[in-house]
Protein backbone atom coordinates (compact mmCIF):
# COMPACT_ATOMS: atom_id res chain seq x y z
CA UNK A 1 0.00 0.00 0.00
CA UNK A 2 1.59 3.27 -0.99
CA UNK A 3 1.80 6.23 1.36
CA UNK A 4 -0.01 9.46 0.90
CA UNK A 5 1.80 12.68 0.15
CA UNK A 6 0.58 14.22 3.36
CA UNK A 7 1.91 11.34 5.37
CA UNK A 8 5.31 11.34 3.70
CA UNK A 9 5.52 15.11 4.12
CA UNK A 10 4.66 14.95 7.78
CA UNK A 11 6.74 12.00 8.86
CA UNK A 12 9.58 11.30 6.47
CA UNK A 13 10.65 14.68 5.25
CA UNK A 14 13.36 16.92 6.57
CA UNK A 15 11.92 20.38 6.05
CA UNK A 16 13.65 23.63 5.28
CA UNK A 17 12.57 27.21 4.72
CA UNK A 18 11.66 27.65 1.06
CA UNK A 19 13.42 31.00 0.75
CA UNK A 20 16.89 29.58 0.24
CA UNK A 21 15.48 27.32 -2.47
CA UNK A 22 13.67 30.22 -4.15
CA UNK A 23 16.72 32.47 -4.04
CA UNK A 24 19.03 29.72 -5.35
CA UNK A 25 16.74 29.02 -8.29
CA UNK A 26 16.43 32.74 -8.98
CA UNK A 27 20.18 33.12 -9.00
CA UNK A 28 20.46 30.23 -11.47
CA UNK A 29 17.87 31.62 -13.88
CA UNK A 30 19.45 35.07 -13.77
CA UNK A 31 22.86 33.53 -14.46
CA UNK A 32 21.50 31.52 -17.39
CA UNK A 33 19.92 34.63 -18.91
CA UNK A 34 23.26 36.34 -18.63
CA UNK A 35 25.20 33.34 -20.05
CA UNK A 36 22.91 33.07 -23.05
CA UNK A 37 22.63 36.83 -23.56
CA UNK A 38 18.90 36.87 -22.93
CA UNK A 39 18.16 34.30 -25.60
CA UNK A 40 15.20 33.02 -23.66
CA UNK A 41 14.55 30.05 -25.90
CA UNK A 42 17.97 28.70 -25.04
CA UNK A 43 17.39 29.41 -21.37
CA UNK A 44 14.14 27.44 -21.49
CA UNK A 45 15.93 24.51 -23.11
CA UNK A 46 18.71 24.56 -20.55
CA UNK A 47 16.27 24.71 -17.64
CA UNK A 48 14.37 21.79 -19.13
CA UNK A 49 17.54 19.79 -19.53
CA UNK A 50 18.63 20.51 -15.96
CA UNK A 51 15.19 19.48 -14.80
CA UNK A 52 15.47 16.22 -16.70
CA UNK A 53 18.74 15.40 -14.92
CA UNK A 54 17.06 16.08 -11.60
CA UNK A 55 13.99 14.05 -12.53
CA UNK A 56 15.88 10.85 -13.27
CA UNK A 57 17.38 10.92 -9.78
CA UNK A 58 14.38 12.27 -7.95
CA UNK A 59 12.21 9.32 -9.01
CA UNK A 60 14.31 6.94 -6.91
CA UNK A 61 13.70 8.88 -3.75
CA UNK A 62 10.05 9.14 -4.69
CA UNK A 63 9.64 5.39 -5.15
CA UNK A 64 11.67 4.60 -2.07
CA UNK A 65 9.74 6.88 0.23
CA UNK A 66 6.27 6.20 -1.02
CA UNK A 67 6.40 2.57 -2.04
CA UNK A 68 4.18 3.54 -4.92
CA UNK A 69 3.08 0.77 -7.25
CA UNK A 70 3.24 0.89 -11.03
CA UNK A 71 0.45 3.04 -12.43
CA UNK A 72 -1.77 1.48 -15.05
CA UNK A 73 -3.46 4.54 -16.37
CA UNK A 74 -2.57 8.15 -16.91
CA UNK A 75 -5.23 9.06 -14.44
CA UNK A 76 -3.45 7.12 -11.75
CA UNK A 77 -0.16 8.68 -12.81
CA UNK A 78 -1.66 12.13 -12.56
CA UNK A 79 -3.03 11.42 -9.10
CA UNK A 80 0.29 10.16 -7.84
CA UNK A 81 2.25 13.07 -9.30
CA UNK A 82 -0.04 15.60 -7.75
CA UNK A 83 -1.07 14.25 -4.46
CA UNK A 84 2.19 12.62 -3.54
CA UNK A 85 5.02 13.98 -5.63
CA UNK A 86 4.40 17.71 -5.48
CA UNK A 87 3.38 17.46 -1.85
CA UNK A 88 6.42 15.63 -0.62
CA UNK A 89 8.97 17.71 -2.48
CA UNK A 90 7.51 21.17 -2.77
CA UNK A 91 4.71 21.03 -0.23
CA UNK A 92 2.15 22.23 -2.75
CA UNK A 93 -0.98 20.61 -4.11
CA UNK A 94 -1.68 21.44 -7.74
CA UNK A 95 -4.92 20.52 -9.46
CA UNK A 96 -5.62 18.44 -12.50
CA UNK A 97 -7.92 19.56 -15.25
CA UNK A 98 -8.60 19.52 -18.97
CA UNK A 99 -8.35 15.84 -19.62
CA UNK A 100 -8.17 15.06 -23.31
CA UNK A 101 -10.74 12.68 -24.77
CA UNK A 102 -8.26 9.84 -25.04
CA UNK A 103 -7.14 10.40 -21.45
CA UNK A 104 -3.52 10.73 -22.49
CA UNK A 105 -3.18 14.43 -21.79
CA UNK A 106 -4.07 16.68 -18.89
CA UNK A 107 -3.29 20.05 -17.39
CA UNK A 108 -1.63 20.71 -14.08
CA UNK A 109 -2.67 23.93 -12.43
CA UNK A 110 -0.28 25.37 -9.87
CA UNK A 111 -1.98 27.59 -7.35
CA UNK A 112 1.32 28.37 -5.71
CA UNK A 113 4.84 28.10 -7.02
CA UNK A 114 7.79 28.37 -4.62
CA UNK A 115 10.19 28.66 -7.56
CA UNK A 116 8.72 31.97 -8.63
CA UNK A 117 8.19 33.92 -5.43
CA UNK A 118 9.16 37.57 -5.79
CA UNK A 119 9.87 37.31 -9.49
CA UNK A 120 8.98 40.13 -11.84
CA UNK A 121 9.90 39.27 -15.42
CA UNK A 122 11.69 41.93 -17.47
CA UNK A 123 9.48 43.45 -20.15
CA UNK A 124 11.40 41.75 -22.97
CA UNK A 125 11.21 38.27 -21.45
CA UNK A 126 8.01 37.22 -23.17
CA UNK A 127 9.56 33.96 -24.33
CA UNK A 128 10.86 32.87 -20.95
CA UNK A 129 9.05 30.16 -19.04
CA UNK A 130 10.58 30.88 -15.65
CA UNK A 131 9.69 27.54 -14.06
CA UNK A 132 10.59 25.42 -17.08
CA UNK A 133 12.74 23.23 -14.83
CA UNK A 134 9.54 21.59 -13.55
CA UNK A 135 8.75 20.30 -17.04
CA UNK A 136 12.14 18.66 -17.22
CA UNK A 137 11.77 17.09 -13.78
CA UNK A 138 8.43 15.54 -14.68
CA UNK A 139 9.74 14.35 -18.02
CA UNK A 140 12.84 12.78 -16.47
CA UNK A 141 11.04 11.13 -13.58
CA UNK A 142 8.35 9.62 -15.78
CA UNK A 143 10.93 8.45 -18.30
CA UNK A 144 12.45 6.30 -15.58
CA UNK A 145 9.13 4.53 -15.13
CA UNK A 146 8.85 3.84 -18.84
CA UNK A 147 6.59 6.70 -19.76
CA UNK A 148 7.63 8.95 -22.62
CA UNK A 149 5.86 12.23 -21.99
CA UNK A 150 5.95 15.77 -23.23
CA UNK A 151 5.50 18.51 -20.66
CA UNK A 152 5.14 22.17 -21.43
CA UNK A 153 3.86 25.40 -19.93
CA UNK A 154 0.84 27.11 -21.40
CA UNK A 155 0.16 29.84 -18.87
CA UNK A 156 2.17 31.58 -16.18
CA UNK A 157 1.08 34.18 -13.66
CA UNK A 158 4.48 35.81 -14.12
CA UNK A 159 3.40 36.70 -17.61
CA UNK A 160 0.13 38.16 -16.42
CA UNK A 161 -2.04 35.08 -16.94
CA UNK A 162 -4.58 34.34 -14.29
CA UNK A 163 -3.13 30.90 -13.47
CA UNK A 164 0.03 28.89 -13.95
CA UNK A 165 -0.74 25.86 -16.10
CA UNK A 166 1.37 23.01 -17.46
CA UNK A 167 0.25 20.38 -19.95
CA UNK A 168 1.44 16.81 -19.71
CA UNK A 169 0.92 14.38 -22.58
CA UNK A 170 1.74 10.72 -22.84
CA UNK A 171 3.55 9.99 -26.11
CA UNK A 172 4.15 6.29 -25.66
CA UNK A 173 4.88 3.62 -23.14
CA UNK A 174 8.46 2.46 -23.44
CA UNK A 175 9.44 -1.16 -23.77
CA UNK A 176 9.50 -2.71 -20.38
CA UNK A 177 13.17 -2.97 -19.44
CA UNK A 178 12.67 -3.20 -15.75
CA UNK A 179 13.18 -6.67 -14.29
CA UNK A 180 10.13 -8.42 -12.90
CA UNK A 181 9.45 -7.91 -9.25
CA UNK A 182 8.89 -4.20 -9.55
CA UNK A 183 5.16 -4.35 -8.85
CA UNK B 1 20.90 74.50 -18.90
CA UNK B 2 20.02 74.55 -22.58
CA UNK B 3 16.99 72.68 -23.70
CA UNK B 4 18.75 70.64 -26.35
CA UNK B 5 21.61 69.22 -24.38
CA UNK B 6 20.60 66.71 -21.84
CA UNK B 7 23.46 65.42 -19.77
CA UNK B 8 22.73 61.79 -19.19
CA UNK B 9 23.56 60.37 -15.79
CA UNK B 10 25.68 57.26 -15.93
CA UNK B 11 23.22 54.44 -16.07
CA UNK B 12 23.78 51.29 -14.11
CA UNK B 13 23.55 48.22 -16.24
CA UNK B 14 20.07 46.80 -16.43
CA UNK B 15 18.35 44.29 -18.60
CA UNK B 16 17.24 47.01 -20.91
CA UNK B 17 18.28 50.61 -20.63
CA UNK B 18 15.64 53.29 -21.00
CA UNK B 19 16.41 56.12 -23.34
CA UNK B 20 15.27 59.72 -23.41
CA UNK B 21 12.63 58.74 -25.91
CA UNK B 22 10.86 56.24 -23.70
CA UNK B 23 7.67 57.50 -22.17
CA UNK B 24 6.28 55.71 -19.18
CA UNK B 25 2.95 53.98 -19.45
CA UNK B 26 0.25 55.79 -17.52
CA UNK B 27 2.96 58.11 -16.29
CA UNK B 28 4.42 55.79 -13.71
CA UNK B 29 7.95 54.50 -13.78
CA UNK B 30 11.23 56.26 -13.21
CA UNK B 31 13.42 56.68 -16.27
CA UNK B 32 17.05 57.30 -15.31
CA UNK B 33 17.75 58.93 -18.65
CA UNK B 34 15.23 61.65 -17.96
CA UNK B 35 15.49 62.02 -14.23
CA UNK B 36 12.70 63.28 -12.01
CA UNK B 37 10.85 64.71 -14.98
CA UNK B 38 9.97 61.18 -16.07
CA UNK B 39 7.84 60.27 -13.10
CA UNK B 40 6.54 63.57 -11.79
CA UNK B 41 2.99 63.67 -10.61
CA UNK B 42 0.50 64.96 -13.13
CA UNK B 43 -3.25 65.41 -13.19
CA UNK B 44 -3.93 62.01 -14.63
CA UNK B 45 -1.53 60.10 -12.44
CA UNK B 46 -2.84 62.04 -9.47
CA UNK B 47 -6.30 60.77 -10.25
CA UNK B 48 -5.06 57.22 -10.05
CA UNK B 49 -3.30 57.88 -6.76
CA UNK B 50 -6.19 59.55 -5.03
CA UNK B 51 -8.81 57.08 -6.12
CA UNK B 52 -6.57 54.07 -5.83
CA UNK B 53 -7.87 52.76 -9.09
CA UNK B 54 -6.56 49.40 -10.06
CA UNK B 55 -4.88 49.82 -13.35
CA UNK B 56 -2.51 47.51 -15.08
CA UNK B 57 0.82 49.17 -15.30
CA UNK B 58 2.55 45.88 -16.04
CA UNK B 59 1.19 42.43 -16.87
CA UNK B 60 1.50 41.49 -13.24
CA UNK B 61 0.22 44.68 -11.59
CA UNK B 62 -2.81 42.98 -10.12
CA UNK B 63 -0.71 40.51 -8.16
CA UNK B 64 2.43 42.52 -7.96
CA UNK B 65 5.47 41.42 -5.98
CA UNK B 66 5.21 44.73 -4.16
CA UNK B 67 1.95 43.71 -2.59
CA UNK B 68 3.30 40.56 -1.05
CA UNK B 69 3.99 40.49 2.62
CA UNK B 70 7.62 39.66 3.30
CA UNK B 71 7.50 40.45 6.98
CA UNK B 72 5.00 37.78 7.92
CA UNK B 73 6.09 35.04 10.24
CA UNK B 74 4.32 32.26 8.42
CA UNK B 75 6.96 30.63 6.27
CA UNK B 76 6.53 28.18 3.46
CA UNK B 77 8.51 24.99 3.96
CA UNK B 78 9.60 22.37 1.51
CA UNK B 79 11.67 19.23 1.47
CA UNK B 80 15.43 19.46 1.87
CA UNK B 81 15.60 16.98 -1.02
CA UNK B 82 14.34 19.60 -3.41
CA UNK B 83 17.16 21.92 -2.46
CA UNK B 84 19.69 19.08 -2.62
CA UNK B 85 18.57 17.96 -6.06
CA UNK B 86 18.60 21.53 -7.33
CA UNK B 87 21.99 22.21 -5.82
CA UNK B 88 23.43 18.96 -7.18
CA UNK B 89 22.35 19.86 -10.68
CA UNK B 90 23.66 23.42 -10.22
CA UNK B 91 27.07 21.98 -9.37
CA UNK B 92 26.97 19.67 -12.42
CA UNK B 93 25.87 22.47 -14.70
CA UNK B 94 28.54 24.79 -13.35
CA UNK B 95 31.10 22.05 -13.86
CA UNK B 96 30.02 21.67 -17.48
CA UNK B 97 30.32 25.40 -18.07
CA UNK B 98 33.65 25.86 -16.31
CA UNK B 99 37.22 25.52 -17.37
CA UNK B 100 38.66 24.13 -14.18
CA UNK B 101 38.22 23.83 -10.45
CA UNK B 102 38.97 27.45 -9.68
CA UNK B 103 36.58 28.66 -12.37
CA UNK B 104 33.91 26.33 -11.03
CA UNK B 105 34.34 27.58 -7.50
CA UNK B 106 34.13 31.14 -8.79
CA UNK B 107 30.90 30.37 -10.56
CA UNK B 108 29.38 28.85 -7.45
CA UNK B 109 30.65 31.77 -5.42
CA UNK B 110 28.97 34.15 -7.88
CA UNK B 111 25.63 32.38 -7.53
CA UNK B 112 25.89 32.53 -3.76
CA UNK B 113 26.94 36.17 -3.86
CA UNK B 114 23.57 37.27 -5.23
CA UNK B 115 21.81 35.21 -2.59
CA UNK B 116 23.90 36.82 0.16
CA UNK B 117 23.09 40.37 -0.98
CA UNK B 118 19.38 39.66 -0.86
CA UNK B 119 19.30 37.67 2.32
CA UNK B 120 21.20 40.35 4.21
CA UNK B 121 18.69 43.08 3.43
CA UNK B 122 15.72 40.80 3.96
CA UNK B 123 16.84 39.53 7.35
CA UNK B 124 17.70 43.01 8.57
CA UNK B 125 14.35 44.35 7.41
CA UNK B 126 12.50 41.68 9.33
CA UNK B 127 14.62 42.26 12.38
CA UNK B 128 13.97 45.94 12.45
CA UNK B 129 10.75 45.44 14.31
CA UNK B 130 12.71 44.11 17.22
CA UNK B 131 14.55 47.39 17.29
CA UNK B 132 17.85 46.00 16.17
CA UNK B 133 20.56 48.13 14.76
CA UNK B 134 22.74 48.18 11.69
CA UNK B 135 26.02 46.39 12.05
CA UNK B 136 28.86 48.84 11.67
CA UNK B 137 31.76 46.97 13.20
CA UNK B 138 33.43 43.96 11.65
CA UNK B 139 33.19 41.61 14.60
CA UNK B 140 29.50 42.34 15.16
CA UNK B 141 28.82 41.84 11.47
CA UNK B 142 30.57 38.48 11.56
CA UNK B 143 28.59 37.51 14.63
CA UNK B 144 25.41 38.51 12.83
CA UNK B 145 26.31 36.29 9.90
CA UNK B 146 27.38 33.43 12.12
CA UNK B 147 24.14 33.39 14.10
CA UNK B 148 21.17 35.33 12.68
CA UNK B 149 21.89 35.00 8.99
CA UNK B 150 22.90 31.36 9.24
CA UNK B 151 19.76 30.60 11.21
CA UNK B 152 17.53 32.36 8.68
CA UNK B 153 19.03 30.42 5.79
CA UNK B 154 19.92 27.06 7.25
CA UNK B 155 17.78 26.68 10.34
CA UNK B 156 20.44 27.05 13.00
CA UNK B 157 23.57 29.02 13.82
CA UNK B 158 26.96 28.02 12.51
CA UNK B 159 29.23 26.32 14.94
CA UNK B 160 32.29 28.43 15.50
CA UNK B 161 33.53 31.92 14.77
CA UNK B 162 37.21 32.50 15.26
CA UNK B 163 39.90 34.93 14.34
CA UNK B 164 43.16 33.69 12.97
CA UNK B 165 45.97 33.82 15.52
CA UNK B 166 48.71 35.04 13.23
CA UNK B 167 46.97 36.95 10.48
CA UNK B 168 44.86 39.87 11.62
CA UNK B 169 42.58 40.05 8.60
CA UNK B 170 41.47 36.42 8.62
CA UNK B 171 38.40 35.05 10.33
CA UNK B 172 36.87 31.59 10.22
CA UNK B 173 33.27 30.42 10.46
CA UNK B 174 32.91 26.69 10.94
CA UNK B 175 29.88 24.63 10.09
CA UNK B 176 29.94 21.00 11.13
CA UNK B 177 27.31 19.94 8.65
CA UNK B 178 26.58 22.52 5.98
CA UNK B 179 23.00 22.23 4.82
CA UNK B 180 23.70 22.80 1.15
CA UNK B 181 26.26 20.06 0.87
CA UNK B 182 24.49 17.54 3.07
CA UNK B 183 23.45 15.11 0.38
CA UNK B 184 25.96 15.87 -2.31
CA UNK B 185 28.48 13.27 -3.32
CA UNK B 186 31.38 14.63 -5.28
CA UNK B 187 32.58 12.24 -7.94
CA UNK B 188 36.30 11.61 -8.03
CA UNK B 189 36.88 13.47 -11.27
CA UNK B 190 35.82 16.75 -9.69
CA UNK B 191 39.07 16.75 -7.75
CA UNK B 192 39.34 19.08 -4.83
CA UNK B 193 36.06 20.82 -5.41
CA UNK B 194 34.31 22.16 -2.41
CA UNK B 195 30.74 22.86 -3.35
CA UNK B 196 30.32 24.91 -0.22
CA UNK B 197 31.83 27.54 -2.48
CA UNK B 198 28.22 28.62 -2.98
CA UNK B 199 27.75 29.20 0.74
CA UNK B 200 31.08 31.03 0.78
CA UNK B 201 29.60 33.26 -1.90
CA UNK B 202 26.59 33.95 0.31
CA UNK B 203 28.88 35.16 3.09
CA UNK B 204 30.92 37.23 0.66
CA UNK B 205 27.82 38.85 -0.85
CA UNK B 206 26.50 39.77 2.58
CA UNK B 207 29.83 41.20 3.76
CA UNK B 208 30.48 43.20 0.60
CA UNK B 209 26.97 44.68 0.66
CA UNK B 210 27.46 45.91 4.18
CA UNK B 211 30.76 47.52 3.34
CA UNK B 212 33.05 44.87 4.84
CA UNK B 213 34.79 43.88 1.65
CA UNK B 214 36.23 40.40 1.90
CA UNK B 215 37.06 37.29 0.00
CA UNK B 216 35.57 34.07 1.31
CA UNK B 217 36.52 30.50 0.49
CA UNK B 218 35.36 27.13 1.77
CA UNK B 219 37.64 24.39 3.03
CA UNK B 220 36.86 20.86 4.11
CA UNK B 221 38.19 19.87 7.50
CA UNK B 222 36.59 16.51 8.10
CA UNK B 223 36.85 14.73 11.39
CA UNK B 224 35.84 11.20 12.32
CA UNK B 225 32.47 12.23 13.62
CA UNK B 226 31.84 15.10 11.25
CA UNK B 227 32.93 14.13 7.76
CA UNK B 228 31.40 17.24 6.19
CA UNK B 229 32.83 19.80 8.57
CA UNK B 230 33.67 22.91 6.61
CA UNK B 231 35.58 26.03 7.49
CA UNK B 232 34.75 29.28 5.70
CA UNK B 233 37.87 31.38 5.54
CA UNK B 234 37.11 35.10 5.46
CA UNK B 235 39.89 37.38 4.32
CA UNK B 236 38.93 40.95 5.00
CA UNK B 237 40.33 43.70 2.83
CA UNK B 238 42.92 46.04 4.26
CA UNK B 239 40.75 49.14 3.82
CA UNK B 240 38.15 47.69 6.18
CA UNK B 241 40.71 47.23 8.92
CA UNK B 242 41.99 50.76 8.42
CA UNK B 243 38.46 52.09 8.72
CA UNK B 244 37.83 50.03 11.84
CA UNK B 245 40.96 51.53 13.38
CA UNK B 246 40.09 55.08 12.45
CA UNK B 247 36.52 54.87 13.62
CA UNK B 248 37.05 52.45 16.43
CA UNK B 249 35.94 54.92 19.03
CA UNK B 250 32.87 54.50 21.23
CA UNK B 251 29.57 54.33 19.36
CA UNK B 252 26.75 56.85 19.86
CA UNK C 1 4.02 74.84 -0.74
CA UNK C 2 6.14 72.15 0.83
CA UNK C 3 7.96 70.41 -1.96
CA UNK C 4 10.20 67.39 -1.60
CA UNK C 5 12.88 65.64 -3.53
CA UNK C 6 13.32 61.96 -2.71
CA UNK C 7 16.12 59.83 -4.08
CA UNK C 8 17.50 56.34 -3.63
CA UNK C 9 21.26 56.25 -4.05
CA UNK C 10 23.20 53.05 -4.56
CA UNK C 11 26.55 51.91 -3.28
CA UNK C 12 28.36 53.52 -6.19
CA UNK C 13 26.83 56.94 -5.41
CA UNK C 14 24.49 56.84 -8.41
CA UNK C 15 20.81 57.65 -8.10
CA UNK C 16 18.69 54.55 -8.62
CA UNK C 17 15.41 56.34 -8.26
CA UNK C 18 14.22 59.94 -7.95
CA UNK C 19 10.91 61.55 -7.20
CA UNK C 20 9.89 65.17 -6.87
CA UNK C 21 6.60 65.86 -5.19
CA UNK C 22 4.69 68.29 -3.04
CA UNK C 23 3.13 67.61 0.27
CA UNK C 24 -0.25 65.90 0.09
CA UNK C 25 -1.00 66.83 3.66
CA UNK C 26 -0.66 70.51 2.93
CA UNK C 27 -1.72 70.98 -0.65
CA UNK C 28 -1.30 74.26 -2.44
CA UNK C 29 -4.26 76.27 -3.50
CA UNK C 30 -3.39 76.13 -7.16
CA UNK C 31 -1.73 73.71 -9.46
CA UNK C 32 -1.80 69.94 -9.35
CA UNK C 33 -1.75 68.68 -5.78
CA UNK C 34 1.31 66.54 -5.33
CA UNK C 35 3.28 68.09 -8.12
CA UNK C 36 6.45 69.65 -6.83
CA UNK C 37 6.60 73.39 -6.71
CA UNK C 38 10.32 73.81 -6.64
CA UNK C 39 11.50 76.77 -8.65
CA UNK C 40 13.63 76.03 -11.70
CA UNK C 41 16.81 77.14 -10.00
CA UNK C 42 16.20 74.84 -7.09
CA UNK C 43 15.24 71.96 -9.35
CA UNK C 44 18.59 72.16 -11.05
CA UNK C 45 20.63 71.82 -7.93
CA UNK C 46 18.61 69.16 -6.14
CA UNK C 47 20.66 66.23 -7.43
CA UNK C 48 23.83 68.07 -6.49
CA UNK C 49 22.62 68.74 -2.99
CA UNK C 50 21.75 65.07 -2.59
CA UNK C 51 25.09 64.06 -3.96
CA UNK C 52 27.12 66.38 -1.81
CA UNK C 53 25.36 65.19 1.30
CA UNK C 54 26.69 61.72 0.58
CA UNK C 55 29.97 62.67 2.22
CA UNK C 56 28.11 63.51 5.37
CA UNK C 57 26.20 60.26 5.10
CA UNK C 58 29.41 58.33 4.89
CA UNK C 59 30.62 59.94 8.05
CA UNK C 60 27.36 59.39 9.83
CA UNK C 61 26.90 55.81 8.79
CA UNK C 62 30.00 54.53 10.53
CA UNK C 63 29.33 56.52 13.68
CA UNK C 64 25.72 55.57 14.19
CA UNK C 65 24.21 52.13 14.19
CA UNK C 66 20.75 53.45 13.41
CA UNK C 67 18.97 53.05 10.11
CA UNK C 68 17.51 56.53 10.42
CA UNK C 69 20.27 59.11 10.17
CA UNK C 70 18.01 62.08 10.76
CA UNK C 71 18.79 65.52 9.45
CA UNK C 72 22.25 65.21 7.99
CA UNK C 73 22.82 68.34 5.93
CA UNK C 74 21.42 71.70 4.98
CA UNK C 75 22.11 73.91 2.01
CA UNK C 76 20.49 76.84 0.28
CA UNK C 77 17.41 76.72 2.42
CA UNK C 78 16.93 73.02 1.91
CA UNK C 79 17.54 70.32 4.42
CA UNK C 80 18.41 66.71 3.81
CA UNK C 81 17.11 63.81 5.86
CA UNK C 82 18.73 60.43 5.45
CA UNK C 83 18.20 56.70 5.97
CA UNK C 84 20.57 53.87 5.15
CA UNK C 85 20.01 50.15 4.82
CA UNK C 86 22.37 47.41 5.98
CA UNK C 87 23.35 46.94 2.36
CA UNK C 88 24.47 50.59 2.14
CA UNK C 89 21.62 51.83 0.01
CA UNK C 90 20.77 55.42 0.93
CA UNK C 91 17.39 57.07 0.93
CA UNK C 92 17.57 60.86 0.96
CA UNK C 93 14.75 63.34 1.32
CA UNK C 94 15.38 67.02 0.58
CA UNK C 95 12.89 69.70 1.50
CA UNK C 96 12.75 73.35 2.35
CA UNK C 97 13.84 74.20 5.84
CA UNK C 98 10.83 75.29 7.80
CA UNK C 99 11.04 79.00 8.44
CA UNK C 100 8.70 81.08 10.53
CA UNK C 101 6.68 81.74 7.43
CA UNK C 102 6.02 78.16 6.48
CA UNK C 103 6.26 76.60 9.93
CA UNK C 104 2.55 76.03 9.88
CA UNK C 105 2.93 73.97 6.76
CA UNK C 106 5.42 71.69 8.41
CA UNK C 107 3.54 71.46 11.66
CA UNK C 108 1.83 68.27 10.68
CA UNK C 109 4.97 66.55 9.71
CA UNK C 110 7.38 65.38 12.34
CA UNK C 111 10.05 62.81 12.90
CA UNK C 112 7.63 59.94 13.23
CA UNK C 113 6.03 60.35 9.85
CA UNK C 114 9.41 60.69 8.20
CA UNK C 115 10.56 57.49 9.88
CA UNK C 116 7.44 55.63 8.85
CA UNK C 117 7.94 56.88 5.31
CA UNK C 118 11.51 55.59 5.19
CA UNK C 119 10.54 52.27 6.77
CA UNK C 120 7.91 51.63 4.15
CA UNK C 121 10.22 52.57 1.31
CA UNK C 122 12.81 50.18 2.73
CA UNK C 123 10.19 47.45 2.59
CA UNK C 124 9.51 48.28 -1.07
CA UNK C 125 13.20 48.32 -1.88
CA UNK C 126 13.78 44.85 -0.41
CA UNK C 127 10.89 43.50 -2.47
CA UNK C 128 12.49 45.00 -5.55
CA UNK C 129 15.84 43.46 -4.61
CA UNK C 130 14.41 39.98 -4.12
CA UNK C 131 13.56 39.87 -7.82
CA UNK C 132 16.32 37.77 -9.44
CA UNK C 133 16.20 39.98 -12.51
CA UNK C 134 17.13 43.05 -10.50
CA UNK C 135 20.78 43.55 -9.56
CA UNK C 136 22.09 45.78 -6.79
CA UNK C 137 22.72 49.29 -8.18
CA UNK C 138 20.35 48.88 -11.12
CA UNK C 139 18.01 51.82 -11.67
CA UNK C 140 14.52 51.09 -10.40
CA UNK C 141 12.29 51.62 -13.38
CA UNK C 142 9.34 49.45 -12.44
CA UNK C 143 6.06 51.36 -12.76
CA UNK C 144 4.61 49.30 -9.92
CA UNK C 145 7.40 50.46 -7.66
CA UNK C 146 6.87 54.06 -8.68
CA UNK C 147 3.16 53.84 -8.03
CA UNK C 148 3.65 52.43 -4.58
CA UNK C 149 6.26 55.01 -3.59
CA UNK C 150 3.78 57.70 -4.57
CA UNK C 151 1.10 56.02 -2.50
CA UNK C 152 3.43 55.99 0.50
CA UNK C 153 4.20 59.64 -0.11
CA UNK C 154 0.54 60.41 -0.12
CA UNK C 155 0.03 58.47 3.07
CA UNK C 156 2.71 60.15 5.15
CA UNK C 157 3.70 63.38 3.59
Amino acid sequence: MSRSGEEVWKNSTEKINSELFTLTYGSVVAQLCSDYNNNYNLVNKQLDSMGYNIGIRLIEEFLAKTGAARCHTMKETAEIILKVGFKMFLNITPQVDNWSLDNRQFSLILNENPLADFVELPSDAKDLWYSQILCGVLRGALHMVQLDVSVWFVKDVLKGDDITELKLKLNKILKDEVPAGED
Amino acid sequence: MSEEEIILPSIASGVKSLTVNDRPMHEFGYNPSLGPHSNEITESSLNILLNRKTISLTPTSTHSIYDRNILGTKKHELSISSLSFLFGEVVSWSHRSSKGIQDLENRLNGLGYKIGQRTLELVKLRERFKNTKREIRLVEMLQFIHSTLWKALFGESANELERSQDINNEYMITDNCPLMAKFINIPKDYGNLNCSALTAGIIEGALDSAGFYAHVSAHSVPTDYMPQRTVFLIKVEEEVLIREDLRGGPMN
Amino acid sequence: MASYYFTIIGTLDRPLYELEFASFKNPTAQGVPGKSQFSASVKEILPFIANSSLDVVEDAQWNSNQFHLGKIDAFFGLQVNGYITQGNIKFLLCYETPTNANLALHAKQDDTTLKQFFNEVNDLYVKCLLNPFYSVNDAITSPDFDLRVKLIVRKYL
